[in-house]
């Protein structure tokens, strides 16, 4: 730690500990993994935009905590913890002390604990580490445990150009160069992002053509009643106030339909999936709200396609044809 | 001096085209004039263009040639909107297929009328109880067409075509589906229509239908044929 603090550019570091909290979950499920992270509450965190995480309720640790411990927001509702509750972790009691508030990443799934007792679950979980120094033949203490450091860098400095320098300057440590994190975690999620848009693009045009079609044929469907109408004096805007009336309330009752089965879809499929600390869905009012008006659009837009056909036909075509159908 | 005629048409033609063959002149030429008071019976073999007819000098469709004029003014021409709101100010149609719509009742039917010329229900609405009851289709004003028999289906759409009083009527072929009885209602009602000032022109195959008619003209080869003293023969 020292090592890298020594090297030109480097801000702070800061040790931490991070451990699966069941080994057992497959590599596959890493982004959706429970961790527990052990921070060196003596040092500063090193990263500019959380000097701290956001806390919901409660507080987040201090110097001196010992046997404490600040959840993240889906570890906490998936095991209905909250300030104040006990959390056994090998074997050991924590009282959670804060909730954080929900990030929709990484840390909604974190258990912090002091870096200390993070060593202690370290050395419990990993029988080799515990004979080790149980046997005193490494010059190897508990407290120089750590899995990895946080590295914060001086302002101006291109963090790459720190990172390349602890590499060449301190041997012996795997060092993450930041570009290439931010690489790997944008290819890493590249896929699942493509997918979903994929997937809500495909949901989007189906049911945008589905609605379409569905509004478009139940005007057309009643083509001799608008030829009708016409003969008895509706004009163009009468005949496409009417259309447009009514596929806005079908439309309308439609989408208000299709957001309320897809909030208690996705409220179901995530109280499932809570279980195991995740979350699937955010319902944001804009989306809500981006949902309703897309279907009200295309409503409008089917409406408004189906009028002008059946303005532009002669009443007697009109009813002609809705005679044959 | 005769008053002015409500319904002039003059040089009327109506082609239609097939994809692949030779125009048809559907009609070719046709003169008409129809006064208030006057009741013009249109007869003619099967597909000589009597629908056609009524259906350009309702406005129903545009003519190839030609001019119609309600009251002294020329209408075939205006834009589409304008055409509907002359056909909401001037006629009233009676079709042989009823063309109730299926989702209103009896008295929503007749009230449809009223809707697109801007008069609000709650004052036509008794006028539309007053001619359903005169019909004797009163007591069904609240069935829906599916649930009237063919005859009470054509009182009611009788009575939405006269609920506005317009100065011209038009029937095409308003007995062709209902049998001697209710046919005779109806036939008694258009010239009842006439006989209040009304302009009726009718397009029908039943013998009784001339019976009272001011003028009886044929259809054929496109032209009118004159049977009458209100129509001028057809000029070519």
């Amino acid at each position: 730690m020292e090592a890298i603090r020594k090297v030109d550019g480097v801000a702070g570091v800061q040790p931490q500990i991070m451990l699966p909290l069941n080994p057992s979950t497959s590599q596959f499920l890493t982004l959706t993994q429970e961790i527990v992270l052990g921070v060196d509450l003596s040092l500063p965190m090193p990263n500019r935009h959380y000097a701290t995480l956001p806390v919901r309720a409660g507080r987040f640790l201090r110097e001196g905590d010992r046997r404490r411990a600040v959840v993240g927001a889906s570890f906490a509702a998936s095991r209905g913890l909250g300030v104040g509750s006990a959390l056994v972790l090998e074997g050991e009691r924590y009282e959670v002390v804060g909730v954080l508030e929900r990030m929709m990443t990484a840390p909604d799934r974190f258990v912090i604990v002091p870096i200390a007792d993070a060593r202690e679950q370290w050395v419990a979980k990993d029988r080799l580490l515990r004979t080790l120094l149980a046997s005193g033949a490494a010059a190897l203490r508990a407290e120089d445990l750590n899995t990895g450091a946080a590295v914060g860098w001086r302002d101006g400095e291109d963090p790459d150009a720190v990172a390349h320098r602890i590499r060449e300057q301190v041997p012996g440590v795997n060092v993450q160069i930041p570009s290439e994190l931010s690489e790997l975690l944008r290819s890493s999620t590249a896929f699942f992002s493509a997918l979903l848009v994929g997937i809500g693009t495909l949901a989007f045009v189906i049911g945008g053509l589905s609605l379409a079609n569905t509004v478009a044929a139940a005007v057309f469907e009643r083509i001799r009643d608008f030829g009708v109408k016409r003969a008895l004096g509706a004009t163009d805007w009468q005949v496409g106030r009417e259309v447009l009336g009514e596929a806005l309330a079908v439309t309308l009752s439609g989408g208000l339909l299709g957001v309320v089965l897809a909030i208690a879809l996705g409220v179901s499929i995530d109280r499932w999936v809570q279980q195991r600390g995740q979350e699937l869905f955010l319902f944001s009012p804009r989306l809500l709200g981006g949902a309703l008006v897309f279907s009200l659009a295309l409503g409008a837009a089917a409406a408004a396609y189906a009028a002008l056909r059946i303005v532009r036909l002669s009443p007697a075509e009109a009813i002609r044809r809705g005679s044959a159908a | 001096m005769p008053p002015e005629p409500a319904l002039r048409a003059q040089g009327i033609v109506k082609r239609f085209r097939a994809p692949a063959g030779v125009p048809i002149d559907v009609l070719a030429g046709v003169d008409l004039e129809v006064r208030p008071g006057e009741l013009v019976v249109v007869e003619g073999p099967s597909g000589s263009g009597k629908s056609t007819l009524l259906n350009v000098l309702g406005l129903l469709e545009e003519p190839d040639a030609g001019e119609v004029w309600f009251g002294g003014r020329a209408v075939s021409r205006l834009s589409r909107s304008a055409r509907s709101r002359e056909r909401g100010r001037w006629l009233g149609f009676v079709f042989q297929a009823f063309l109730l719509l299926p989702s209103l009742t009896a008295l929503d039917n007749v009230l449809l009328a009223a809707r697109y010329v801007g008069r609000p229900d709650g004052d036509v609405r008794h006028r539309a109880e007053m001619l359903l009851e005169r019909l004797g289709v009163g007591h069904r004003r609240d069935h829906y067409p599916a649930q009237l028999s063919g005859g009470e289906q054509q009182r009611v759409a009788f009575c939405r075509a006269i609920l506005n009083d317009p100065p011209l009527l038009l029937a095409d072929e308003p007995t062709g589906n209902l049998d001697d009885d209710n046919g005779a209602v109806i036939l008694a009602g258009l010239r009842d229509r006439a006989q209040a000032g009304g302009a009726v022109v009718v397009v029908s195959h039943r013998p009784d239908a001339a019976r009272g008619a001011t003028a009886v003209l044929t259809l054929a080869g496109g032209r009118l044929a004159l049977r009458g003293p209100s129509c001028k023969e057809a000029t070519r």
